[in-house]
């Protein structure tokens, strides 16, 4: 395969693996780092491509084995990743701010759930992914993923409820 | 699309059960302008969905270029057989040609190699007979030990 052929099947889901990756580890930089990586070892394992029955599925789950493996290096390294925006609290005058505000509660409510939950919420409320395919890539089975995917959305669901009462999470 | 029908839909959504489809109805309800207020709630969550959907990765895939590195690789190779042939061709010493002759008829065969065993219980003789004047050695050694 040449270059560009590559270039230009793996940008057909170069994105979702970025966006798997931010949302597990959840620095920007670190997703940029983990999406690089993934497609290089693919590269580099090209001639076995054509094996894979879905190169997007199989990547998605590389993905997730790359991010699960940085956990766990921070994890015992006594490090955290810790996403810091440093922003300014205050409550915004203008409507649009206030919109993005609420989007990114949203953000942080997810982000606290547990990964698992986490990554299938991704899969199928962002990337819309069926759940036979969520099952294939994270090496489950459909019902633990409807399962988990319930629990999560449930979760949302209570943590919008207490914000949108009391204005706190 | 019905009020109550968006409530079901949004039941059956927190339950895990709602078709990829159906969730594609609610994202499209949810990111209209005006929701009912009990509702309201909903909207963050699916605009969220809609919005994160939209992210990209900044950075281009750099491919490290393959070539270099092969090129890199064949080099080495190239120097490890000149070193190699280096040290073979320097140290190996010319083969002369040495065919020694053999004898076909067994009989020749014995009398050369009794010539030649004779020749050299010759020259040992001959050498033996150099040593003669150690026997004075002997005679002086008995002299002291008696």
């Amino acid at each position: 395969m040449k270059e560009g052929a590559f270039i230009t099947l793996t940008n057909g889901f170069k994105d979702k693996l970025f966006r798997l990756a931010k949302r597990l580890l959840v620095s920007n930089e670190e997703a940029e780092d983990a999406t690089q990586e993934v497609l290089l070892k693919l590269w580099k394992n090209k001639s076995k491509m054509a094996e894979y029955k879905n190169v997007e599925a199989f990547a998605m789950t590389m993905t997730k084995n790359y991010c699960y493996d940085k956990l766990k290096a921070k994890e015992t390294g006594n490090l955290k990743i810790v996403h810091s925006n440093y922003k300014d609290e205050r409550p915004s005058l203008q409507r649009e701010l206030e919109a993005r505000d609420s989007l990114d509660w949203v953000g942080k409510i997810m982000d606290s759930l547990p990964e698992q939950q986490r990554m299938i919420i991704q899969l199928r409320d962002i990337e819309q992914y069926n759940n036979a395919e969520i099952a294939d890539m994270l090496g489950l089975n459909e019902t633990a993923v409807r399962v988990a995917l319930s629990r999560g959305r449930k979760k949302i669901r209570v943590e919008l409820l207490k914000k949108h009462n009391y204005g706190v999470v | 699309m019905e009020l109550s029908n968006i409530e079901k839909l949004l039941e059956k959504y927190f339950e895990g059960e709602t078709t990829v489809s159906e969730e594609k109805e609610l994202k499209v309800y949810f990111t209209r302008e005006t929701v009912p207020s009990h509702l309201e709630k909903y909207k963050d969550l699916f605009q969220y969905f809609s919005e994160e959907s939209t992210i990209t990765a900044t950075k281009d895939l750099k491919l490290n270029t393959s070539s270099r590195k092969s090129r890199y690789a064949w080099m080495g190779i190239a120097a490890s057989i000149a070193l190699i042939a280096g040290i073979f061709l320097t140290n190996m010493p010319p083969n002369p040609d040495e065919t020694l002759g053999t004898y076909e008829d067994p009989e020749i065969a014995l009398q050369e190699t009794k010539k030649i065993l004779n020749m050299v219980s010759q020259l040992m003789n001959e050498g033996k007979q150099e040593l003669v004047y150690l026997n004075e050695f002997e005679s002086t050694t008995e002299k002291l030990t008696k």
